[in-house]
């Protein structure tokens, strides 16, 4: 696999960064080519890879419509599918995933192609902050969003009744999604803590420039993080008339990109849940703080 | 020995140790031109396989092979001969047919040089239309509405055409997920899965009104589907309620944009490039864009919409539908 072939995965929990991070990526490498005088705009430029859970991508690499398998039987071809230098469409480099590393389906295999990947950039955000976001993305009640965090079973499903345009993407409990890309060892990883993101900016996004090996030249990393800053992304959303990834009944994508709005947000009873069932990968990435049981 | 089943699809005639009630029966007397039968793929010689091949799907030219894990092993070799392997006892007669009569017979017949696109095309009057789309596009759905109003089905899932323009009689079957099922009142729990545990049923032929001639090819329609509760796909008009519930269809694609979605609705482009067909691919496509008008076609999401919203408009008459912009065309031509 030459270097020209090499690819990435973004890979995180939904809600966590994972969006914000390819923007930035496409930003930081929008700024260090040749014209970078237009300004970002969101709808066209973000492609900066096909979702490994994208149906089309995997009808092309199976040769069949996988339409005609089911979910189980699809999850231990997936990580098959696509190990060649042709994986994805040419320039599209760094790819989003929010499937956990395995699935109980995938007979103990990664459920992505880990041939010719070069490592895996996983972000996680504190759970509590999660479940607030997922609550605005899918306009679900937040004891739903809690319940889905401690859910084994949880996992992103357009649909087995009606097809959809993506796969099932199993995801299981909060702590289990963490740790299946955390601590596989098949493919090298960088784990990014979303609150690192917004309150270290420059060196977490430094790291992850010189992981993924970009420019990262510290103005240009200043300058890509002024430019999708949240508020920055906020009025581009708005003058796209609305980000293409953002499902029709959530009023916007770019909401808030705070830290610490589910503990405001979220019951007592709703945090030690969390903090309960979750307890050793929020102690182990530092999200333990004091929430009285 | 068992005398094997005959069958005419795709332009060929065909002989088959399997059953295959998704294609049309034959008595034609002559040789069959395509042989399908089990064979063992540990006999089968190594293959160079092109630069295109994935683990799953190995491709050189002339020699197609599918290893689909607790399902089979597939191969079509030369546009004359495709052999299947069961994974394991487990896996039934249906399994094997659901991939031996897509995506087999698919690169049987781009072996013999035929076109071979993405799609559903159905017969009226002596005429054929071709709906284009990949999977999840609502093709089947369509079908099926267009089927209690008059018109005979052709083929579904992939449609084979002619360098003469005719649409060749093929898959004699349409695919429904549960919720189209439900939405059109089908009684689904009297339905067969199209593979056992799926929630997506096979109605076959014996349940449909199927054209058994070559048609000619009147009008192709590209589809889109318009999301329901999403102004995404609406653009100018977002504002416009009728568009979630009425069909529309757009001018006359450009040649160049009708041969762009022809190239990129190819039943499988992997294919024709692995088996080196992709100059054969490229000049039928030119050729039909020259000779057939392409339309974008935005359908309803919601099925019932969809169903309602056929009864006004007349698809052989692309004017009879609401016009959409050029610019919203060309969009709807990117996939």
């Amino acid at each position: 696999m030459t270097e020209e072939h090499s690819y990435w995965y973004l890979a995180s929990y939904p809600k966590s960064g994972n969006t914000w991070c390819r923007v930035f990526i496409t930003e930081l490498m929008r700024l260090a080519g040749d014209n970078p005088g237009e300004e970002l705009n969101l709808n066209q430029d973000i492609e900066t890879g096909a979702i490994a859970s994208s149906r089309l991508w995997l009808d092309d690499q199976l040769g069949i419509n996988s339409c005609d398998l089911s979910f189980s039987e699809l999850d231990p071809l997936r990580g098959g599918a696509g190990a060649s230098a042709w994986l994805f469409a040419e320039g599209e480099r760094f790819h989003k995933v929010h499937d956990a590393f395995k699935s109980p389906d995938s007979h103990g295999r990664p459920v992505v192609s880990t041939t010719g990947c070069s490592g895996v950039v996983y972000i996680l955000r504190h759970p509590e902050d999660v479940a607030v976001s997922l609550s605005h993305f899918y306009s679900w009640p937040l004891d739903r969003c809690v319940a889905s965090l401690l859910d084994p079973n949880a996992a992103l499903v357009q649909g087995e009744r009606f097809g959809g345009r993506q796969v099932r993407q199993y995801m299981g409990r909060w702590d289990q999604h963490v740790s299946s890309w955390c601590d596989q060892n098949q493919l090298p990883v960088l784990i990014m803590r979303y609150e690192d993101m917004l309150a270290k900016g420059l060196e977490t996004f430094t790291k992850l420039a010189i992981f993924l090996g970009l420019p990262n030249d510290e103005n240009l990393i200043l300058q890509a993080l002024e430019n999708t800053s949240i508020d920055r992304l906020k009025k581009l959303e708005d003058d796209v008339g609305g980000f293409a990834e953002k499902p029709a009944k959530c009023e916007r994508f770019f909401r808030s990109g705070r830290t610490g709005e589910g503990a405001e947000r979220l019951t007592l009873d709703q945090r030690i849940r969390l903090a309960k069932g979750l307890s050793d990968a929020m102690t182990r990435f530092d999200y333990g703080e004091d929430v009285d049981a | 020995m068992i005398k094997p089943h005959r069958y005419c699809a795709l332009g060929a005639e065909i002989s088959s140790d399997l059953v295959l009630p998704e294609l049309q029966a034959s008595d034609s007397a002559c040789d069959a031109l395509v042989q399908i039968q089990q064979g063992d793929h540990g006999q089968w010689p190594s293959l160079e396989p092109s630069p295109h091949s994935t683990p799953t799907l190995r491709l050189a030219p002339q020699d197609w092979r599918l290893e689909l894990e607790g399902i089979g092993w597939f191969r079509a070799t030369g546009g004359e001969r495709l052999e299947w392997q069961r994974w394991d006892d487990s896996v039934s007669d249906r399994d094997i047919r659901t991939f031996a009569v897509t995506s087999g017979l698919g690169a049987l017949a781009i072996q013999r040089g035929a076109l071979v696109l993405h799609g559903t095309a159905l017969e009226r009057d002596g005429e054929a239309i071709l709906l284009l789309g990949h999977p999840v596009a609502g093709k089947s759905t369509l079908a099926w509405c267009l089927l209690q109003d008059g018109w005979r089905l052709l083929s579904s899932e992939l449609v084979a055409v002619s360098p003469d323009g005719l649409v060749l009689p093929g898959m004699h079957q349409l695919k429904l997920w549960h919720d189209a099922a439900v939405a059109l009142e089908l009684n689904w729990s009297q339905l067969p899965p199209v593979r056992k545990g799926l929630k997506r049923y096979a109605l076959l032929a014996q349940d449909l009104d199927c054209m058994s001639q070559p048609t000619p090819l009147r009008l192709i329609y590209a589809l889109n589907r318009a999301k329901a509760d999403s102004g995404q796909e609406d653009d100018a008009e977002a504002e416009d309620e009728s568009e979630k519930i009425s069909l529309k269809a757009s001018d006359d694609f450009s040649q160049t944009t009708a041969l762009m979605r022809l190239r990129n609705q190819a039943f499988h482009a992997r294919m024709y490039r692995g088996m080196d067909a992709e100059a054969q691919l490229f000049m039928q496509a030119a050729a039909l864009a020259r000779t057939v008008p392409m339309h974008a076609l935005i359908v309803p999401d919601e099925i019932k919409a969809m169903a309602e919203s056929l009864k006004k408009v007349d698809l052989m008459q692309p004017e009879s539908m609401q016009q959409r912009t050029e610019a919203t065309a060309e969009d709807a031509s990117n996939d």
